[in-house]
């Protein structure tokens, strides 16, 4: 039986995450871990370790609320 | 007294007016609650990436203080009934650091001059997307009939009803 799930697309952060964790300032950098619909992407997708991920998530939602970045869309 | 850093999202309305006008609604109001103001600097002006109070641009101006935990209560309830800062982030923070400096003091330099916001940061009252896509008369001029003939097909069905309910009742 062949198996009906899609290929994994590859993790956007191919070096090492902890080189650099984009805080609520790096709106242009952060934008890259957005959805077209503005959500955010999962580890799977961001190749970030669950640490670096949570900063990240810290991060978008500062800079949401600042309105720096989309809540949807 | 802990270091703190805080992003404040200004309204353009009073930034067009003077840039040290709206930096005093900043650090007026952290003085005030007993706060030591390190560097402030305006950050950028940009397009929002929502609408905030009715506004589609703002300023942000991002700061460093020291302050006491105790303060940070008071003077958050003092920015939330504010009408000139629109929204604020307060963080705790390590260190300055020294680029923040840096600026800090360009922007204190007699020939620093902030560019004026552009005039479009106000978000236009506007239909929905029902409204746009038709004329203004046409919906109108459709309803007045509509509702007249809606009207009277009720008022006749309940009758056509009780007659033909009648004869099959009497026979």
């Amino acid at each position: 039986m062949a198996s009906s799930r899609r290929p994994a697309l590859p993790p956007i952060n191919k070096s090492s995450c902890e080189d650099h964790i984009p805080n609520y300032k790096d709106t242009d950098h952060l934008r890259k871990f957005l959805t077209a619909h503005g959500q955010i992407l999962s580890r799977k997708r961001t190749g970030y370790c669950a640490q670096c991920q949570k900063a990240l998530k810290q991060g978008i939602k500062r800079a949401r609320h600042m309105g720096l970045l989309p809540f949807v869309g | 007294m802990t270091l703190y850093e805080s992003m404040f999202l200004l309204d353009n309305a009073v930034v067009r007016e003077s840039w040290n006008k709206a930096k005093s609604a900043v650090t007026d109001t952290l003085e005030k609650h007993g706060a030591k103001v390190r560097t402030i600097r305006r950050w950028d002006e940009r397009k929002l990436a929502y609408s905030i109070k009715n506004k589609k641009r703002g300023t942000f101006a991002l700061c460093y203080y020291e302050m006491g935990t105790e303060n940070i209560a008071p003077m958050r309830r003092e920015f939330d009934l504010s009408d000139r800062v629109m929204r604020y982030l307060i963080l705790r923070t390590d260190e300055v650091p020294a680029t923040e400096l840096e600026l800090h003091q360009a922007e204190a330099a007699p020939d620093f001059a902030v560019p004026a916001p552009p005039p479009d940061d106000l978000v236009e009252p506007e239909m929905g997307p029902i409204g746009q896509g038709d004329d203004e008369g046409s919906p109108q001029e459709i309803m007045v009939p509509d509702l007249d003939e809606v009207g009277g097909d009720d008022g006749d069905r309940p009758r056509g009803k009780k007659n033909e309910g009648k004869p099959s009742t009497e026979a």
